[in-house]
């Protein structure tokens, strides 16, 4: 290819004016060496003139003579196509309940990189992975199954469940109970302290843990939903300017007062619209009606008043319902009385 | 130039180190190293040193199989000493070839965060692991290093003896907590013709030894104890020159005289109680006081006094809405006189801390000896009807004309010894 190139150089040579690199012949050359020296010259500045063409020829050429005819041993890297284990009675089972109906994937084997890597955490007990795992199911995907039907739960239902033993401590004080990534990843914590009433070991406090690995459940659920449709921005205006950071130093009956279902749902408006459908799902709509009777007369610290505290959560409930409805084609109502008749089936 | 470059990178040359790949290599170790694990006829023995027990270890016992299911024993509690627990565990490359515990075992009751597991602080617990870097893995013995916390741990080829002792649940044998038994707060390892301070760490799982050597100097040395079928082994031994006590065997309990009775390297030798410490620590009394009177601020102590072997023995955690008891130097003055402050804080239902009455005490008096003394000075404010009897009891013990013994037991701990017999004391925090 050099000759070709050459020749194509030939006029730019005179057009760059370049005579600095005259040599002149004199005796002590030889004659015959006078048309090679040219020719090396008329190269010179065919090279000066196109460099970075030729920079990029020589790497092309480089990589293109490195080419090995074997990359080695592909066949056997470590961990490639995920960890391997002997398969026992717990992984069949997720396979044949979650995987195979649904197409979600469950790891309970400890895998630190699948929650944050800074967070002191244990995995679960095997005795517990079962019974929560079955309890989801039961709470959580027959009921949307038995709402609006099997394709939308296959469809917006998050794939891939984490679980740890352990609750996960934040700086704060507070603990973290469950966590969702990209409406595809769930992560649930504490499955070490879940115990339903059919097991031995139950006390009537554990009914706490319960629900709160529900709520937690339909909280992320929720994330999901509005993530793909979102919610009638009016919702956002309800408790406008009551939003805080500070939401963990308040109570759950201070939060209440100001027309939050919960102190969480005070942090931002997409966690207030996700607790008002964790909180309803799993208390059922006798313990949303207990929850807004709850606030007492009088005034909150932040100037709201009984009855406009009632009337936010009712305004909330509303648009909830209505967001089910027009967007789902789900019956809110009729879809937490299942999953109530099924959290009160595991506590009571 | 060009050509030469282009013709050198064309080189097919291969100078590998190794005649296989790092994969192969990778696979190669860690099967190497699961069938080590698992072709251990016995088992092994297993030695946790958690990052977050200063020196304190935990014995276990491993018996793994080869489709990734591991059998234990573990001697934290009574329970787990005895009841054996099957979980899972992997082969896992991870940087370095790993031995990783992934399901729930008695290995992650020391790493669990909730700190009402393992006594371990709330969102850390005991600051241990169970996803350990296999440093090194041969003949009888595999080192372990903890990949989250540092922890170091070491597993032991156990024979048929050792195996049969745990199926047996011979490891229920805990005589030695009866150490906690003893009335008095100094208790003296007699062994030979040496006596030796121990301060036995049930929290921590460590004993400190304190001895005065024939020179004079006092020496300390910590280290740790697990449990064995007959007694208690440390990690690592205790050496005192060349008498060296690697745990103490056939250990049996008399409770009629409240003594521990047992044998090191064959002789035996028990632990007494004694009422004053082998070496007074001179300067603690004034070091604790003045370490509040600089900060300005107070120890509190949560359980108020033990005596005679019981907790609390002045029922002061019951007087009204307890949170804990308090002792404030130089809290004010009194006709000319700085006095200090003792008495319990109340936790009210607004969350807020209030102090309704207290004694008042003259700055202590300091001994030579290394005791202090309070010098009572009067009563602050009314103390209700129901407190009467606690506040009396406590007046009554601040008040002993012998005094007291501290004895520092971290950066931010005190124990305060009764000097009449050793069989009262109270634990200081520092809170702040």
């Amino acid at each position: 290819m050099v000759p070709i190139s050459l020749a194509n150089g030939w006029k730019e040579i005179y057009r760059a004016g370049g005579f600095d690199d005259f040599m002149p012949a004199d005796s002590r050359m030889p004659g015959w060496l006078i048309p090679l020296m040219e020719k090396l010259k008329r190269l010179k500045y065919f090279l000066v003139k196109n460099i970075r063409s030729l920079i990029f020829l020589f790497c092309v050429g480089c990589l293109a003579s490195c080419k090995k005819d074997s990359v080695g041993n592909v066949d056997n890297i470590v961990g490639l196509g995920g960890d391997t284990w002997a398969k026992t009675p717990i992984d069949q089972w997720i396979y044949d309940s979650l995987t195979v109906p649904f197409n979600i994937a469950v790891k309970y084997k400890w895998d630190q990189f699948e929650f944050d890597l800074n967070k002191t955490l244990v995995p679960p007990k095997e005795d517990k992975i079962i019974p929560v795992l079955s309890a989801v199911k039961k709470v959580w995907i027959n009921t949307y199954v038995a709402e609006a039907g099997d394709v939308f739960m296959k469809k917006y239902c998050p794939k891939f469940f984490a679980v740890a033993g352990s609750a996960s401590w934040n700086t704060d004080g507070t603990i973290t109970l469950g966590t969702a990534e990209g409406g595809r990843k769930v992560v649930l914590y504490v499955l070490n302290d879940f115990r339903t009433k059919s097991m031995a070991d139950y006390m009537p406090s554990d009914s706490f843990n319960i629900k709160q690995m529900f709520h937690t459940i339909e909280h992320e659920f929720g994330h999901i939903l509005h993530q793909t449709v979102m919610y009638p921005v009016d919702f956002k205006t309800i408790t406008v300017g009551f939003y805080t950071s500070n939401w963990n130093n308040v109570s759950d009956a201070t939060a209440h007062r100001d027309g939050f279902v919960s102190a969480y749902a005070m942090s931002a408006p997409d966690e207030d619209f996700v607790e008002m459908i964790g909180i309803m799902l799993t208390e059922g709509r006798a313990g949303f009606d207990a929850i807004v009777n709850s606030v007492p007369s009088g005034t909150s610290d932040n100037g709201t008043t009984q009855a406009q505290a009632v009337s936010k959560l009712r305004q909330k409930e509303s648009i909830v319902v209505s967001y089910f409805k027009n967007t789902w084609g789900i019956d809110f109502y009729s879809l937490q009385s299942r999953v109530r008749a099924q959290v009160v089936s595991l506590i009571q | 130039m060009f050509a030469i470059v282009a013709a050198s990178s064309c080189s097919k040359k291969s100078d590998s180190a190794f005649s296989e790949s790092p994969d192969q290599r990778l696979n190669e170790t860690l099967s190497a190293d699961q069938a080590t694990l698992v072709k251990a006829p016995y088992g092994w023995r297993g030695l946790i040193y958690p990052k977050g027990l200063t020196g304190g270890v935990v014995g276990f016992y491993f018996k793994f199989n080869d489709s990734n299911r591991v059998e234990m024993f573990s001697d934290f509690d009574s329970a787990s000493a005895v009841t054996p627990m099957t979980a899972s565990y992997r082969l896992k490359a991870l940087q370095q070839p790993s031995l990783v515990f992934d399901t729930y075992s008695y290995v992650h009751v020391l790493a669990d965060p909730n700190g009402s597991v393992n006594g371990g602080s709330y969102g850390s617990g005991l600051s241990s692991d169970f996803e350990f870097a296999i440093d090194s893995i041969g003949g009888d013995t595999v080192h372990l290093t903890g990949r989250f916390n540092g922890t170091k741990a070491v597993l032991i080829k156990a024979t048929q003896q050792e195996a049969n002792s745990y199926y047996s649940k011979q490891f229920s044998n805990r005589l030695f907590l009866n150490i906690s038994k003893y009335l008095t707060y100094f208790k003296r390892l007699v062994v030979g013709g040496h006596q030796y301070e121990v301060l036995v760490d049930q929290v921590g799982r460590t004993i400190t030894f304190t001895w005065v050597d024939d020179s004079g100097n006092v020496h300390k040395a910590t280290v740790g104890y697990y449990f064995t079928t007959n007694g208690v082994a440390f990690s690592p031994a205790f050496t005192d020159g060349s008498i060296i006590i690697s745990g103490f065997s056939n250990i049996t309990w008399n409770a009629g005289t409240t003594t521990l009775s047992f044998t090191i390297n064959g002789n035996a030798a028990g632990i007494v109680g004694s009422g004053t410490p082998i070496q007074p620590d001179l300067d603690a009394p004034h070091r604790w006081w003045q370490f509040a009177v600089d900060k300005g601020l107070w120890w509190i102590s949560e359980k108020g006094f033990h005596v005679n072997g019981v907790d609390d023995a002045y029922g002061i955690t019951k007087t009204t809405s307890f949170f804990y008891l308090m002792y404030r130097p130089k809290y004010s003055t009194y006709n000319g006189c700085t006095y200090d402050v003792a008495g319990p804080i109340q936790l009210l239902p607004d969350n807020s801390l209030n102090q309704d009455y207290a004694l008042a005490y003259r700055t202590p008096n300091f001994t030579t000896d290394g005791r202090l003394t309070f010098p009572y000075l009067g009563q602050l404010g009314n103390i209700p009807a129901s407190d009467s009897v606690a506040m009396a009891k406590t007046r009554i013990q601040f008040s002993d004309s012998y005094g007291y013994y501290l004895v520092q037991t971290s950066d931010i701990s005190y124990d305060m010894v009764s000097a009449r017999d050793g069989k009262a004391w109270v634990t200081w925090i520092w809170p702040f």
